[in-house]
């Protein structure tokens, strides 16, 4: 039973790869974005670097090791094809998945799998070429503890992620122009998650408050423990915080979906 | 055994409604009006194990919504309704295996991905064994006449190469319960009477239960044993064509094919002359006059030839409709 299951998901993410591979030049153009987002930021920190030592309480080698870090992250925590469930709830297309006996949701899963893993794959060449190139400064964390929390705290920011950009989509059961509220939750989210800058460098009100959202656990929180910064308390109530946003959110999925069918009105063609 | 029950069935949809221009947008943006439309409103009717059922109606009868219902896609506002003992909207995956809904205009065939990586994918999701999805497959194929088409891309197909290859995807599981909705729409000729064979020959081998619309008489005519008639969201009709034509038909059409150029004043005494191009004529006649009125024409004029015909069903269907909406 569980094999089979295991086996239907199995084929959805081989056949995701393959569609990749169809897409060769979209991907390919994606990436270089990212790497040029990545350039940009380490630029700009490089020549705030110049003049000073210890900027904001970071220094040089600290900041830079942020920003790859996160670079990193972001391409297995942030990366989601669920934008496009959107598209498929609005046009009718989510019939195709209803009639069969699959779980959407899983469906999603095997999708963003067969994505994370090319991003990884492609995220660890250039970061290494990179690395080669500009060789800069960076802290390798000799603690395996944090290493290992680091990690887990990074997978469970991707299911976090996953829900929250899955709830986000199903807007679409309800408003025609889905897509505003993604535009506007993706601008903010990197901004939030500590994409451009560690957030801490915030006033501390503002820091405090933003602790209290989803969005800081998705990147900062885990580059954080793999630098070392923090407490043992702070680990731990920032793994609280994180563990009761995703309960919370994979908790809306499944409340939101089952009334988005309810609504389903499988238009389209 | 019955395969498909439905028992007062319903499903109403609110619709925005918006007056055209700029005002209009700006109307509706503060004060959005929502209209409901009934799309199914009350149907019921049975369908047997292994029948062919014709659904027919004119575009936005509600025969799409009624078959997105009964496979389970959409949830009914009311009613009560059986698919093979299973509540559609269920989704109980035992009840997804048993049926499959193909829809002409909506594929579920990868795009970009040759047909075989969807086949594969269905084999996977629908848990078929390796030597019966081969047996289908390979049984599929064949009659579908598709060999040459399972490595090239879908979308670099016709649309009649895709629909062949959708109903391969879509029967892989051997579903006991077929939904098609239009399933020969926008296809020529030769297509859609190929679409048409292969679901008789399927029906007959396999003895599963199919349910079909259309709007093209001909799918109707030839495939179906049974009509459902729906007309804004209600059921106006149920039952064999032959009954169709003796509820609705009281007339017949003797068509003559005349040697010398008739007397226009006796030929109408026969009967209603819808049309006279020499040397054709059309004449409309009661049913219970026919036999007479042919006996007479045959006395009265000089003629080549003579038949007597049913009007054809498009246009009974038609009158079905118009008068319905009286």
């Amino acid at each position: 039973m569980l094999l089979d299951s295991l086996r239907k998901y199995y084929q959805v993410f081989v056949v995701s790869i393959s569609e990749m591979f169809v897409w060769k030049l979209n991907f390919v153009l994606w990436r270089v974005r990212v790497v040029l987002q990545l350039l940009l930021l380490y630029f700009l920190w490089s020549t705030v670097f110049l003049q000073q030592e210890v900027v904001f309480g970071y220094e040089r080698a600290q900041i830079l090791t942020y920003i790859i870090s996160v670079a990193f992250l972001r391409s297995f925590v942030l990366s989601s094809r669920s934008v496009d469930v959107a598209g498929e709830i609005r046009d009718g297309e989510l019939t195709n998945f209803l009639l069969r006996p699959l779980s959407y949701i899983g469906w999603w899963w095997a999708r963003d799998a067969a994505d994370k893993v090319l991003n990884i794959a492609f995220a660890l060449v250039e970061l290494s070429l990179l690395w080669f190139l500009f060789r800069p400064p960076l802290i390798l964390q000799p603690n395996i503890v944090l290493v290992l929390a680091a990690l887990a705290a990074s997978l469970i920011a991707l299911i976090l992620y996953f829900y929250f950009s899955f709830l986000l989509s199903m807007a679409a059961f309800w408003v025609a122009e889905a897509w505003g509220i993604r535009f506007l939750a993706t601008m903010t989210l990197e901004f939030l998650a500590g994409g451009f800058f560690p957030l801490d460098i915030l006033s501390a009100p503002v820091f405090r408050a933003l602790q209290l959202t989803p969005f800081p656990y998705m990147l900062f929180f885990p580059a954080k423990i793999y630098l070392g910064q923090l407490g043992v308390g702070e680990v731990l109530t920032g793994f609280g915080v994180l563990i009761s946003w995703t309960v919370f959110f994979v908790w809306a999925v499944q409340a939101v979906w089952m009334r988005g069918l309810r609504t389903y009105g499988a238009e389209g063609r | 055994m019955v395969a498909v029950q439905i028992e007062h069935l319903k499903k109403h949809f609110s619709v925005p409604q918006r007056e055209a221009g700029l005002l209009g947008v700006v109307h509706s943006f503060f004060q959005p009006k929502k209209k409901i439309v009934r799309a199914v409103d009350d149907i019921s009717f049975t369908i047997d194990e292994g029948e062919l059922v014709g659904f027919i109606g004119p575009n936005g009868a509600g025969k799409t919504t009624t078959l997105k219902i009964l496979s389970g896609v959409l949830y009914p506002t009311a009613g009560m309704v059986r698919v093979a003992g299973h509540i559609p909207w269920r989704r109980e995956e035992e009840f997804l295996k048993k049926i499959t809904l193909v829809m002409g205009q909506k594929n579920q065939l990868l795009w970009e991905l040759p047909a075989m990586d969807s086949f594969l994918l269905n084999r996977a999701i629908y848990e078929i064994p390796k030597e019966e999805f081969k047996q289908t497959l390979e049984e599929l194929v064949s009659l579908l006449e598709v060999e040459q088409l399972l490595t090239t891309p879908v979308r670099k197909l016709s649309l009649g190469q895709r629909m062949r290859l959708e109903l391969v995807a879509t029967l892989l599981h051997r579903p006991r319960i077929l939904f098609l909705d239009e399933p020969t729409i926008g296809l020529d000729v030769v297509a859609a009477q190929n679409i048409r064979e292969f679901i008789t020959a399927y029906n007959k081998k396999t003895g599963a239960t199919v349910l079909l619309t259309s709007h093209y008489m001909g799918d109707i005519t030839q495939l179906a044993s049974r009509v459902c008639i729906i007309n804004e969201g209600k059921l106006i009709f149920e039952g064999s064509l032959a009954k169709i034509v003796d509820r609705w038909v009281n007339e017949k059409v003797i068509r003559v094919l005349l040697t010398n150029e008739p007397n226009m004043q006796e030929l109408s005494e026969i009967g209603e002359v819808i049309s006279y191009q020499f040397p054709r004529v059309e004449i409309r006649i009661p049913r219970a006059a026919a036999p007479g009125a042919a006996a007479r024409l045959l006395q009265k004029f000089s003629v080549a030839d003579l038949t007597i015909e049913e009007p054809p069903i498009e246009e009974v269907i038609r009158k079905i409709f118009t008068n319905s909406k009286r």
